[in-house]
Formats: C-alpha cells, structure tokens, sequence
C-alpha cells in the first residue's frame, strides 16, 4: 500500500517537474534573440576576469598562483572556476527569481493552487537551469579553449562530473531557500543580487581560498561551490586543496542533505506564512 | 504643449521614481554597497597572481601600478552607467510590468519627455550612491579623492552622461519593439564591462583596445583615471573632452530619432500592449 502510493506519487511529481521545465524551455524560445544572447553571456562574463589576470602579470603564467595551488595557468584556473559562477546563478536567480518572475507573469496564484507540493514547482525550475546552465558551460569552454588552449588532464573530467551533481543538489536546496525568499521580500531580485555577490567572493573562483580573510575561508567551508570548484580543478589541474578528496566528497554530501532540507523547510514556512497574511499576491 | 508642462510631466516622473525608491529603501542601501562586492574578486584576483598591491606589468599599460584604486575608479563610475541603462533603457519595459505603459503613451506627453524625467531621476539617484562610494573609497580603501579633484571628475561625468543618456533612450524605444530586453540589458551591461576600461586596461589586447575607441566610456574612464591616479589637469585633456562632446551630439541626435522611429515602428505593428 505504502509502495503503490509512494510509487504514484513520485510519478505524480515527476510529471510536474518534466511540464515546469518544459514551460521554461517554451517560454525561453519564444524569445530567440534573447536565447542565443544568454548563450553567449558566459563567453563575455569570463573575459573582463582573463584579460584582468594578463594585464597583472604580463602573460599567462605567474609564479605567485604556482606558489599558492601549485599550478601557475592564470588562464585555466580562471576559466575553470567561473563555469562555477554558472551554478551560482542557476541557483539564485534561475531557481531563486523564478516565483518573482511568476508573479510578474500573473500566473503565481494558479500556479500555487495546482494538485501539488510548491516544492515540486522549484524542482521544475531547477531541472530546466540545470539543463540551460550544461549547455552554456559546455559552448563556454569550447570557445575559451579554442581562444587561449585550455590544458586538462582527460582523467580528470568523469570524476568532474560526479562533483559537480553532488553539488549540484545542495544548490538546489540553496534555490529553494533563495525562491521562498523572494515571497516575503518581493523585490527578489535584491536577495538574489546581495546573495550571489557573497558567493562570488567567498567561493574561489578566480583566485584560491588562502588569499581570502580568514573569516571569509571558514565562510566558504559551508558553500558546496568551494568544495565543487576546488575539487574539479584539483582533478583537472593538479590544484593543491589543502583537504583531501575524500573530505570533499563527504563534505559535499553532508552539505547536500543540509540545504535540501533547509531549503524545504524554509520554502514550507514562508509559504504557509505568506497564505496565512494573505500577502502571497502582494506585489 | 508648453515647454512649462513639460517640465511639470519632468518634474512629475522624478516625484513618482523617488516614491518608488522609497517603497524599497532597502535598495540604496544595496547600490551603495554592491559596486565594493563586485570589486572584491578583482583585489583578491590581484593579491592571489602578483602578490601585493601593485603590479609591474599594469604600470606598463596604464601608467601606475595600483590596480585597487584602477577598479574602484571603475566601479564607481559604471554605477553612473548601469543606473542609465536600467533606470532609463529598461525603464519602458518596467512600465509594462506595472501595467501602466499604454496610460503613458496614449496620454497628450511625449514619451520624450517622461523618459527625461527618468533620467533626472537615475542622475539623482546614481550620484547619491556614487558619493556614499566615494565617501567609502576615500575614508577606508585609501583612494587619493581630493576636493580639487571632484570638480573636473564630475565635468568629465558629466559629459559622458550626456550622450549616455541619448543611447539609453534609443534603448528605451527598443524594448517597446522587442519586450524581453531585460537579457539584453545585461549583455549591454557585460560589453561595457569586456570593451571598456571598466575593470582592466582594454590595452591589454589590441581587440580590445580597438573596440574600446568607439564607446565614450572608455574616454571618460582614461580621463578621469588619468586626473585621480596619475595627477593631470583637466586642461591637458582637451582633446578627451572633444572627442566627448562630439559622441554627446551624435548619440544625442541619433538617440532621439531612433526613439521615435522604434516608437512609431511599435505603434503600426499594434504591438504596444503586447508583452
């Protein structure tokens, strides 16, 4: 009985996350030229923080980074990490503006009084910017290694992957939390803004955590996108990390479980709070 | 109508943008913080691949080697630039999210006019988070702000605002075209941040640097560069201000008959209302 409910219920939700993402998509192309815009974002978000790194040091090596994390590569250390940057706004703004953007649209109310948990709405969302977000990293490091030869070890990128799904689900949570945000402040946009700002700095995309104040690094041991970046760049650049893999890898998992369910836990209160007040078509 | 009502329908766009602002005051209290958040990775960036405060190799392309004081003059800068940008080029796309665009264009006003109250409002409000970031910048980050020094900076400023604002109302009459600009807007925001010194020296490449020429930014960022960080007089920068004050009359023109003509363009295809 358990298993037959559990069972319909899973296909139940997963259908509404499959027609949440397939909306997005829809409504994303209905925009062309700004689809093929955002694809192209990514490119011109990393250079500005490239041609900033050549203009310190005069080429594309520098002894101090070598000194640092043991590879002196400005080029690829950086661009490595700012496909991070990536992940940081599919979290805060694709999962975290997206009941604002419902609400703009005037479709938040019929939204919210479908068959099922709003949770499942956010996980509709997170699906499509998870999938959005692959394809402009993937078309990112195409063009960045055909300009400056990006160099990798191949071995690296599978063990990558799994980093960055496990990261990926405590974003999600992230999101989640980010999204009911927007519910309470209406202005969302100002919490995704203040909060992305926060994570750029404190995760190290383009520079290594040693160089941060010492309670800005002991900040970022509760991110998922420390752990994910310097891993990935461990496994594909020789990055030193100061803690082993292994540490990563459970650190990760642990900070999964804690922002999942942090994230529901705060989306189910201020949803109820919200309903409650009768502010939730507030604008 | 009189050029009297005109400044009234001005004057009345500004009370109505200072209400919203007030509605959210929250929001200064970001903008003057947030161009300091953004500028932080840079001096991290910095302190990570040379080790200090200045660099050898940044002296070489823009004459001194304090890269700090290089991007917080930028940052400062740009939120004169990306305030015009949304608050005047995004500021029809706005309207229609609060549903009261169409009351806008079909009351007796140019459109003109009201987008001219817009940018009053953005100028007042973007000099008000760019002297809390001054005032920041100067008391605890150590950039040398001199009052003798603020006159000819806010000159240059002003000259780039000009024909800033021009481009932005072109932008404004855009978005009545193609509703989803708000994409745009940040691709706009990140060509101004890879083809203009905002926070590198576009020296660095010779694309860069070719491209650099042809936006007003880059001017004015040089200029205002070149009288904090390295001392020179505005006299000396004669041939700067000339450049400028012919892309104000350029993008002033061309942004006033692209305006109506995207206007007119929107209005006889019955899109207006469209979202």
């Amino acid at each position: 009985m358990f298993w037959h409910s559990f069972i319909t219920k899973t296909k139940h939700y997963g259908r509404a996350i499959w027609y949440e993402n397939m909306k997005e998509w829809r409504i994303e192309l209905t925009y062309k030229p700004d689809f093929i815009r955002g694809m192209i974002d990514p490119l011109v978000y990393a250079m500005p923080y490239l041609l900033y790194g050549i203009a310190l040091v005069g080429g594309r090596t520098s002894e101090t980074l070598k000194g640092l994390v043991g590879t002196d590569d400005l080029i690829t250390f950086v661009t490595l990490g700012y496909i991070f940057v990536g992940f940081i706004n599919m979290a805060l703004w694709a999962m975290g503006w997206s009941l604002r953007k419902e609400q703009f649209w005037g479709t938040l109310e019929s939204v919210f009084v479908a068959p099922v948990p709003r949770w499942v709405f956010a996980l509709g969302m997170a699906l499509h910017s998870t999938l959005h977000q692959g394809l402009m990293i993937f078309l990112q490091i195409i063009v960045i290694n055909l300009i400056f030869k990006l160099t990798i070890a191949p071995s690296g990128i599978l063990p990558s992957l799994l980093v960055v799904g496990l990261m990926l689900i405590a974003l999600y949570g992230f999101g989640m939390m980010v999204a009911s945000l927007t519910l309470i402040f209406k202005q969302g946009w100002l919490v995704s803004e203040a909060l992305s700002g926060i994570m750029m700095i404190i995760t190290p995309i383009a520079y290594p955590l040693a160089v941060l104040p010492l309670f800005m690094q002991k900040a970022a041991m509760f991110l998922p996108t420390t752990y994910g970046v310097m891993t990935v760049r461990h496994f594909l650049i020789g990055e030193q990390m100061g803690f082993t893999v292994w540490t990563a890898f459970s650190r990760l998992v642990v900070l999964g479980v804690v922002w999942v369910a942090v994230g529901i836990m705060i989306f189910e209160i201020i949803d109820r709070r919200t309903r409650r007040t009768g502010t939730i078509s507030h604008y | 109508m009189s050029f009297k009502n005109d400044l009234r329908i001005v004057w009345a766009e500004f009370k109505k943008s200072v209400k919203i602002w007030i509605s959210y005051p929250i929001m200064l209290v970001f903008w003057a913080i947030a161009p300091f958040m953004w500028v932080l990775p840079f001096i991290f960036q910095g302190k990570a691949l040379v080790g200090g405060l200045s660099s050898a190799a940044f002296k070489e392309l823009t004459g001194s080697p304090h890269y700090l004081p290089f991007v917080l003059i930028g940052a400062m800068v740009s939120t004169y630039i990306f305030s015009g940008l949304w608050g005047v080029g995004n500021s029809l796309r706005e309207e229609t999210y609060w549903g009261t665009l169409e009351y806008i264009i079909v009351s007796p006003t140019n459109p003109i006019v009201v987008l001219l109250g817009k940018t009053l409002a953005e100028f007042v409000y973007a000099t008000v988070n760019v002297t809390m970031q001054a005032l920041v910048a100067t008391f605890f980050l150590g950039l040398d702000l001199t009052l003798a020094k603020i006159f000819p900076v806010f000159v240059i400023v002003l000259l780039l605002l000009i024909g800033f604002y021009g481009f932005a109302i072109a932008f404004a009459g855009f978005t009545l075209l193609i509703k989803e600009a708000h994409g745009w807007v940040h691709t706009l925001e990140w060509v101004f941040y890879l083809f203009s010194p905002i926070r590198y020296p576009v020296e660095v490449s010779t694309i860069t640097k070719t491209l650099s020429a042809v936006i007003p930014l880059t001017y004015a960022l040089v200029a205002i560069r070149g009288i904090i960080l390295l001392n020179k007089n505005i006299l000396h920068l004669g041939k700067t201000i000339l450049i400028l004050i012919i892309m104000d009359i350029i993008l002033l023109i061309t942004g006033y008959l692209t305006f109506r003509y995207l206007e007119r363009k929107t209005k006889e295809a019955g899109t207006l209302a469209q979202y």
